[in-house]
């Protein structure tokens, strides 16, 4: 999967890292902006208040 | 680690032979159960990168959880209590309006500076790092209220965590509430490390629970334990000790300094 992902990236092995670098900044900034805002109120870790549910 | 390197560089060595076939060289015709056992590596070898994959977005995640909601929401929580410092400024003495925050709650024992507390518990309200008092299932009291119980929520962990250490708030020790033009300074007189997420008698505006009997002016925190978890509810009551007009220069109570 990685390896098809280096393979298809253009230019020299430098000019690969630094693709493969800004790529991985992407998919953090992805997760961290929209994907876990929205696993979060999911997931049973932040209640915090009593309710009578 | 090691094994998925090597069925790796079997996939690799297996699509450099597929090159060479394109180009019309002759290369040797591998054997069909190699061929096989190539194609399964490739699979193993894809199904290991996932399992690597889901770690690391697991990793990130616990880092979004407990480090990152703190960035955001301390900022956030500092822009809404300078707002709420500057009407008040502009504004003069008068009483808590629930328009914006009402004020904020300093806890010695916690530690950790100030609290804006503002209204309602529901999540997008307390992830911007504030303690809400409650509207719902049992209604708050103000502090400025005769009688009745000043109900308040915060986050244990993560938007804030404001009420992280409450398992450092002993019986006896102040709890400070800070209004436009008040000083409303409580004791704790009972905590709870444990009780059910259902319990919600224990915002009662006599909280029967705590030891309660008479209508007086109580305050209640409550939050979730244990630390990275919602199983349980921890609570801490206080009670209404003295109430210390603001001076010009807003000299806090001796309780904080």
């Amino acid at each position: 999967m990685y390896g098809w992902i280096w393979r298809h990236l253009p230019g020299n092995a430098w000019v690969k890292a630094l693709l493969s670098l800004l790529l991985v900044l992407a998919v953090v900034y992805v997760l961290f902006q929209y994907v876990f805002p929205w696993a979060e109120p999911l997931l049973p870790f932040n209640d915090v208040t009593v309710d009578g549910q | 680690m090691a094994a998925t390197t090597e069925e790796d560089e079997q996939g690799r060595a297996e699509e450099r032979t597929g090159a060479d076939e394109r180009a019309g060289e002759p290369a040797p015709k591998p054997a069909p159960r190699q061929r096989g056992r190539g194609r399964i590596a490739t699979a193993v070898s894809v199904f290991g990168e996932l399992l690597i994959t889901a770690g690391v977005i697991l990793g990130l995640f616990v880092a979004y959880s407990l480090w990152w909601t703190n960035v955001i929401a301390d900022r956030e929580a500092k822009k809404q209590g300078n707002r709420v410092r500057d009407h008040w400024e502009a504004k003069g003495p008068g009483p808590i309006d629930t328009k914006d925050g009402i004020g904020f709650l300093h806890v010695p024992s916690m530690s950790g500076g100030e609290i804006l507390v503002t209204k309602g518990t529901n999540p997008k309200t307390l992830n911007h790092g504030v303690a809400g008092y409650y509207t719902d299932p049992i209604k708050s009291a103000l502090p400025e209220d005769d009688k009745g119980n000043f109900t308040l929520a915060a986050h244990r962990d993560g938007h804030g965590a404001k009420f992280h250490k409450i398992d450092k708030i002993d019986e006896g020790d102040p709890i400070v509430f800070e209004s436009r033009d008040k000083w409303y300074v409580y004791k704790v007189y009972k905590t709870l490390p444990e009780t059910s997420k259902y319990n919600v008698r224990v915002l009662d505006p006599i909280p029967k629970e705590s030891g309660a009997k008479k209508a007086d002016r109580y305050i209640t925190l409550t939050t979730c334990t244990p630390v990275f978890t919602s199983n349980y509810r921890y609570v801490v009551w206080g009670k209404l000790e003295r109430i210390e007009k603001v001076d010009n220069r807003r000299t806090p109570p001796r309780e904080l300094s």
